[in-house]
């Protein structure tokens, strides 16, 4: 009996490990994502803007993806989207390593 | 004569060593020391697991290869996203100054989003990123840090490290922007 209830504690705990492990994925943690506040980049100082900046670079990226595709992300970025049916390509949260 | 002043005074030494020993025991098992995370650490203590902890990460942290693009949009709309999602319920985000873990934890979660300067060490050079790569990828013993690895290959953890670069210098309005996993609404050409 006692050893019936320890096998199933290890076997629930560790059931429980595993699963929240897998629940790191990026892609799991879509659900109910937020979108980018766009409407915020307008009142920001565009005079303090450099767009050599990577921070600058990224906010464009969430905010403007319709205008900009640079080299890098447009290559693997299209097709992206057509296999997952899903305009994610600039933000890529679902690419693999 | 001198062989025979060595041989007393060592003997001293050992039983000051042994009653040392036995009163570090004494000390260990009397149950008075406070182990709440409410009651800090007398100076001693603190002192002792800091430098514990500091030279123990150094030697770990300091072969870590550090890549060269860590300051590339990409890893921080990655990072981004991954720090709000995992990190900034301990470690706050532009303008919030504490939730229940920044409160209740001890050692307290630093504040990631303001300078490293204020929680006692400097963000200069490559040892700041080697070492919190190594942090974030093996946590840190009998704190809240969490260990990351399960679950997270390096590069992701590089993400983070890349973000984490930048995240002191944002505004609230631009950390929503790089951190959120959303689509934006506006402006899609397809
Ligand atoms: C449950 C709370 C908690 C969570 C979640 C957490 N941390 Fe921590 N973290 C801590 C605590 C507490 C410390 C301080 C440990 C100490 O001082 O010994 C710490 C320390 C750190 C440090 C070292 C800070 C310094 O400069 O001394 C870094 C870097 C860090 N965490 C990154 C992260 C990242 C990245 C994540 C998300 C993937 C994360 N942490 C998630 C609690 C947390
Ligand atoms: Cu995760």
């Amino acid at each position: 009996m006692k050893i019936k209830i320890l096998t199933l504690a290890i076997a629930v705990s560790s059931l429980a490990f595993t699963l929240s492990a897998q629940a790191h994925a990026p892609s799991e943690h879509m659900k109910g994502a937020e979108k980018p506040d766009c409407a915020a980049m307008k009142n920001m100082d565009h005079s303090k803007m450099d767009m050599q900046d990577p921070v600058m670079q990224a906010m464009m990226k969430q905010c403007m993806q319709g205008m900009q595709h640079d080299e890098a992300s447009a290559s693997d970025g299209h097709e992206q989207s057509e296999r997952g049916g899903h305009h994610s390509d600039e933000k890529s949260a679902e690419h693999k390593h | 004569m001198a062989v025979r002043n060595f041989l007393s005074c060592a003997k001293y030494l050992l039983v000051a060593a042994g009653i040392t020993g036995v009163g570090g025991l004494a000390f260990l098992y009397s149950g008075i020391y406070p182990m709440g995370a409410d009651v800090p650490h007398n100076a001693l203590t603190y002192w002792g697991l800091e430098t514990l902890r500091e030279r123990s990460i150094a030697q770990a942290a300091s072969d870590i290869k550090v890549p060269k693009d860590l300051d590339s949009a990409e890893r921080l709309l990655k990072g981004g996203a991954d720090y709000n999602d995992m990190c900034a319920g301990c470690h706050l985000q532009p303008d919030k100054t504490q939730t229940d873990f920044t409160l209740g934890l001890y050692p307290a979660p630093p504040n990631l989003s303001s300078n490293g300067s204020e929680h006692g060490h400097d963000d200069e050079g490559e040892y700041a990123q080697q070492r919190q790569f190594w942090i974030i990828k093996h946590g840190i013993k009998a704190s809240g840090m969490p260990a990351w690895a399960p679950g997270h290959d390096d590069e992701r953890i590089w993400n983070m490290v890349a973000f984490l670069k930048r995240l002191p210098g944002l505004s609230s309005e631009q950390y929503q922007i790089l951190t959120a996993r959303g689509e934006n609404s506006e402006g899609h050409g397809h």
